[in-house]
């Protein structure tokens, strides 16, 4: 309540720009009696000004669909990224992407590169399942704790 | 900065800070955006999982987490705080305080990945962030530093000749103690002999080394530090004292400005001591020399703080200059337009930290839910705060809430105004450190402007618990 107050304060008051952009787990709103503890601050992403459409870019326009305070589903869990850096579904331009959709993972499975400070890090599923779907795109920056694959575990 | 021909004039352009990172949290980031706000710059917070809430979170351009709650996941992460300023193409990094604002390899690190650090250069860091260093350097620059016996003493002898050298009364520390362990205070050549066996055999024990140095022991005194503000231009300024004296356990709980205590001379001295130290530091941007003073006046460096401080914005309303923008233009390169002779002393201002504490209970930590929230207001009173009716704080950082800052033409007018403030302020459904602040406004001591650093402990000493709920 407090949280969707305050963002109406900031389109009424401010009247500019707010951004969107993915946070961490979408956990719902808890009810009964306390202060709801938050979904993450998802923040608009702004119209694009042409002067800054290059910064605009690297920050997850598409995500706008991704306002998740759905509850999580039963059996199913997501990869988060533990780093923040830009996502690379593949060790290279001309290869493979690691994982495709309905890929079968184990604990040790490699599912993306996150590239941080020029170091490119594999990361490793932790997690035993098969892919349902995936989250980000190539090449998009991501923060920490970013839901990056929708997995069906086991 | 480069140059370019056009039609015959070469013009240059300065690379203008257009983003800003602000690697911090609570009302510091707050105050951060407000001044890249007024500037035109925009700003990237990066936050932890606990501070999704938070209002500069909300309030900033864009945001990016970082990491888990606690701070060695999050904000002390230089790596991912770096990470997430190239991947949004910052300008500069401001730091804040605490964290990583006096880390020298963060100030390097930013400076290799080509991003500015809103702060001084990373060797001026290293100078003032190793304390025998910072002193040594500030003795060049004929500062006074707290006398001492550079050093272990070794036998009886050799550590009364350094006793007496000092002038009593002296303190004998272990060199590998701390905290306020292995420390035996002397005020004579008789008592000296046996504290001085007493430290050594404590220390032993406690520290399994045996090995003390002796500091001048400076009685109850007051804790008064400057201002800086230097240019990349050479030019270094004072911005004058803030009175820090008022502390608990070495945490401060009020400053002001000026110091009921120093004269116009005293100022004058040591306003140019505090601009010497900087200076032999090669120091640009923002920075305190923080001095102890003694009942007679004499004044002792002890350490430098390479970094804007919690208190700040005491000398903004004494002086009407906005630190953070200045920190902001000096890292753009600019020249600081004017002069030591400009700037004015114009009021007085009284400074009041509002924890999250419970002062009935031993100042335990409160964090939770504010309930209703109300902040006071009117002419001479400012509110530099994070939080807000609603919000939950969060139990991984400091528990400090915000600072009331009152101002006024006299010390009389600031500390009524800070009373009457104060009287306003209602924060429900967690425990503050107001109504401490408001009995000791009240306090004739304070009111006086006696109190030293001493002045705490005396204080709750002679004060009934129950005076705080």
């Amino acid at each position: 309540m407090k949280r969707s107050d305050l963002t109406e304060f900031e389109i009424e008051e401010q009247g500019f720009k707010l951004k969107i952009c993915r946070g961490p787990d979408g956990v719902p709103a808890v009810s009964g009696g306390q202060m709801p503890i938050h979904t993450p601050p998802h923040m608009v992403v702004e119209a694009p000004r042409p002067a800054v459409a290059a910064a605009q870019d690297t920050l997850p326009a598409a995500t706008l669909t991704a306002v998740s305070t759905a509850p999580d589903e039963p059996g199913v869990s997501y990869i988060k990224s533990p780093m923040v850096g830009t996502f690379y579904r593949s060790a290279s331009p001309e290869s493979p992407p690691f994982v495709e959709i309905g890929a079968k993972i184990e604990e040790k499975t490699v599912i993306c590169i996150i590239e941080a400070m020029k170091i490119m890090n594999e990361i490793q599923a932790e997690t035993k399942g098969s892919v349902l779907e995936v989250l980000v795109e190539n090449g998009q920056p991501v923060e920490y704790g970013q839901r990056l694959y929708k997995i069906k575990v086991g | 900065m480069f140059e370019a021909k056009v039609g015959g004039f070469v013009i240059f352009y300065l690379s203008m800070i257009q983003k800003i990172l602000i690697a911090n949290r609570g009302e510091i980031a707050l105050r951060i955006v407000r001044a890249c706000r007024e500037l035109g710059i925009k700003t990237l917070a990066v936050y932890s999982e606990a501070d999704v809430q938070s209002l500069h979170v909300q309030l900033a351009d864009e945001a990016i987490c970082i990491g888990g709650p606690k701070s060695s996941d999050s904000y002390l992460r230089a790596d991912r705080i770096i990470s997430a300023a190239e991947i949004a193409d910052v300008d500069a990094i401001h730091p804040g305080y605490g964290f990583l604002s006096e880390n020298a390899k963060f100030a390097e690190q930013c400076e290799s990945c080509n991003i500015k650090f809103i702060g001084p250069k990373s060797k001026s860091i290293k100078i003032m962030g190793d304390k025998a260093i910072a002193k040594d350097t500030v003795r060049k620059a004929a500062v006074p530093i707290v006398p001492g016996s550079d050093g272990p003493v070794e036998t009886e002898a050799e550590a009364i000749k350094a006793a007496r050298k000092i002038g009593y009364p002296v303190i004998i520390k272990a060199v590998a103690g701390g905290g306020g362990r292995g420390m035996r205070i002397a005020h004579n050549d008789i008592s000296f002999a046996k504290e001085f066996h007493v430290a050594r055999n404590e220390a032993e024990k406690a520290f399994g080394n045996g090995a003390v140095y002796l500091e001048k022991y400076i009685e109850k005194p007051r804790h008064i530090e400057f201002q800086i503000l230097a240019d990349s231009h050479g030019k270094v300024l004072h911005l004058g004292e803030r009175d820090c004296s008022v502390q608990r356990r070495h945490q401060k709980l009020i400053e002001e400005s000026p110091s009921p205590f120093l004269t116009a001379d005293l100022r004058k001295r040591m306003g140019k001591a505090a601009v010497r130290a900087a200076e032999a530091a090669e120091y640009e941007n923002a920075g305190t020399i923080e001095f102890l003073v003694d009942a007679k006046g004499n004044f002792y460096f002890i350490e430098m703080n390479t970094r804007i401080q919690v208190e700040h914005p005491v000398t903004e309303e004494v002086t009407g200059i906005d630190l953070i923008k200045q920190q902001i233009r000096i890292t753009n390169g600019e020249k600081l337009d004017f002069d030591q002779g400009d700037i004015k002393f114009e009021k007085h201002a009284i400074e009041c930290r509002i924890n999250a504490e419970d002062p009935a209970r031993n100042f335990a930590p409160s964090p939770g839910t504010i309930g209703l929230y109300y902040s006071p207001g009117g002419h001479g009173v400012r509110l530099d705060s994070h939080v807000y009716g609603g919000y939950t704080i969060p139990p991984y950082y400091d528990s400090m809430i915000g600072k009331l800052i009152c101002f006024g033409s006299t010390r009389k007018v600031a500390l009524e105004r800070a009373y009457r403030a104060l009287s306003e302020y209602i924060i429900r459904g967690i425990k503050t450190t107001i109504p401490l602040h408001k009995a000791i406004m009240s306090d004739p001591t304070f009111i006086e402007g006696k109190a030293t650093t001493a002045y705490m402990d005396d204080f709750l000493s002679r004060t009934p618990p129950d005076l705080f709920s």
